[in-house]
């Protein structure tokens, strides 16, 4: 497809999404054949933008930090000094990533209670692995003539690390953060079930009372977020990684 | 001057470089040859401890390296490499200006380096410097590692098989180029080669590496004429040993009087590049001239087959 083509198509799903937060009220017509009869079409117990915000909120709240400490375990375990940390790094990243969501959610609720912190924990768990192995891929994976050239040239390690390994290790890195992100992003549904505030209440909602139509805006619209998101973060990797 | 002295270097008490130990003079050119696995780029790294030394000692004008920091060492030693190493995140201008970043140099004087270096080196620089590594030809590619060893103006340059990546007609090019350059600026080179012919087209001096060991260090003739062991003998390769030792002869040491028709060889050329013209243009005697085009004399085919005879 041609890139003008494209990006119409992206600003297509932005503008579509934006109209449907903003204005609800106008999709109506679309929606209701799949509302049960004096059902409402469009979810009315809360405003579907603060829904999306407080969706995109925890998801973020949970990425940044599983990015930070992802990427900062990833840089000690290829360095000398922290190499046999490696096994041990892996295995815990992998623990978060084989623990079922579901299953975090549960453990979790007993310890810190209903509503949001449960579902940070979980996205947070699961968010690591991919950062972690995307970083670590990026790190070793260095050329050798490059690896060579800039202990030849006298770089100490730390401008090893910040001059050449990272940013060349970047767009792998990007790609890490940005599946993450999408798994994320579904993922947050789940936490409706322990009460966090997002797009999951919709589609809980519309699954207690019989109502496809709720269920359809709540998980298209999730389906939206996480289609801009991933192409909009594939177009930042892919201009970082242009250079190299 | 480096003086190296009784340098090893073992790996789970296997030598791979035994008890080496040689001096190399200022604004010199020491080619070290040997086959894969002699131990020579191993040596070579040891200069500027990319490999720590199991024993011995390099000293650079009297200083003993191992009493400066690993990363101080390298920024006053040029490095070149095979595959060239250029960082591809950056332009030609940010790799070359490397070491004097790390340096902590003024902006203005980078860029005046820079741009010096890229003239030295035939880039231009207007077109070059902006330009990304993966913009580069593979020519263009180790001239500009080349310009980055070169830039902090380094006590010595390593070069670890620079021209290994290039196709064999660039690669001629490369080595006269670096030849002209070592001569106007007077640098001290150590370079590593497999490739004999390149060793005796540039070095001042060779050393034959075999299993870890210096089998001999001499100038080009005297490994042509006078091969210490049968390692070096085979390095040489006794059917070429006339034609190698025609290429480091210049055609003014065997011009004479007289005048001669059809086009012209260049005094500074080597014997063994006015044996092919003869062969190729059926002639027995070519006319000589100077760099400025003037007349000196003619070179004869039996003057030539003389001083090829005098290796024997």
């Amino acid at each position: 497809m041609s890139r003008p083509f494209v990006f119409l198509l992206r600003l297509a799903l932005v503008a579509l999404v934006l109209a449907f937060l903003f204005v609800p009220e106008a999709f109506r017509p679309l929606l209701e054949p799949f509302a049960p009869v004096g059902a409402p079409a469009i979810y009315d117990r809360a405003s579907l933008l603060d829904l999306t915000i407080s969706h995109l909120l925890i998801v973020v709240a949970a990425i940044v930090p599983a990015t930070l400490i992802s990427v900062a375990l990833a840089i000690l375990v290829s360095r000398p000094i922290g190499a046999e940390f490696l096994p041990l790094s892996r295995a815990i990243v992998n623990i978060g990533q084989t623990f079922p969501p579901v299953a975090v959610l549960a453990l979790a609720v007993p310890v810190v209670g209903f509503g949001t912190w449960p579902t940070l924990i979980a996205l947070f768990l699961y968010g690591l692995l991919p950062i972690f192995e995307n970083t670590l891929a990026g790190l070793t994976g260095l050329q050798p003539a490059v690896a060579e050239a800039a202990k030849g040239t006298g770089m100490t390690g730390r401008q090893r690390l910040f001059q050449v390994e990272l940013p060349l290790a970047l767009p792998v890195i990007l790609e890490g953060v940005r599946i993450s992100l999408v798994i994320a992003l579904s993922t947050a549904t789940i936490g409706s079930t322990v009460a966090a505030k997002g797009l999951g209440e919709v589609i809980i909602a519309g699954l207690n009372s019989n109502n496809l139509a709720f269920v359809l805006q709540g998980g298209l619209l999730t389906g939206a977020l996480a289609v801009i998101l991933y192409d909009g973060l594939g177009e930042i990797s892919r201009m970082t990684a242009a250079r190299s | 001057m480096i003086r190296i002295e009784g340098l090893t270097k073992e790996y789970a008490g296997n030598a791979v470089v035994r008890d080496v130990s040689m001096e190399i003079e200022a604004a010199t050119i020491t080619v070290i040859v040997g086959t894969s696995g002699s131990g020579k780029s191993t040596f070579l790294r040891m200069i500027n401890r990319l490999v720590e030394p199991t024993k011995g000692v390099v000293e650079i004008d009297g200083t003993d390296t191992r009493e400066m920091k690993a990363y101080e060492l390298r920024r006053r030693i040029g490095y070149a490499i095979q595959d060239h190493g250029l960082f591809p995140h950056w332009t030609v201008a940010r790799n070359i200006a490397t070491v004097p970043k790390l340096l902590g140099w003024d902006r203005k004087k980078i860029d005046a380096r820079v741009h010096e270096l890229l003239e030295l080196l035939q880039l231009d620089p207007d077109e070059i410097a902006p330009r990304y590594p993966h913009q580069l030809s593979g020519g263009q590619a180790q001239r500009v590692g080349v310009a980055r060893a070169l830039a902090a103006r380094p006590d010595m340059l390593l070069m670890d098989e620079p021209f290994g990546a290039l196709d064999p007609v660039i690669r001629a090019k490369a080595q006269t180029d670096l030849k002209s350059i070592q001569d106007r600026l007077g640098s001290t080179i150590l370079l590593v080669t497999h490739d004999m012919a390149e060793a005796i087209r540039l070095g001042d001096r060779i050393a034959v590496m075999s299993e870890g060991r210096v089998e001999q260090l001499a100038p080009p003739a005297e490994i042509l004429t006078h091969p210490a062991s049968d390692n070096v003998r085979n390095l040489v390769g006794d059917d070429d040993r006339p034609f190698r030792y025609l290429s480091l002869i210049p055609v003014s040491e065997r011009t004479e009087e007289g005048t001669a028709e059809g086009t012209p060889i260049a005094a500074d050329r080597s014997l063994y590049d006015a044996l092919a013209e003869m062969i190729w243009s059926g002639r027995e005697v070519l006319p000589v001239v100077g760099e400025d085009g003037s007349a000196r004399g003619l070179v004869r085919r039996g003057a030539l087959l003389d001083a090829a005879r005098s290796v024997a």
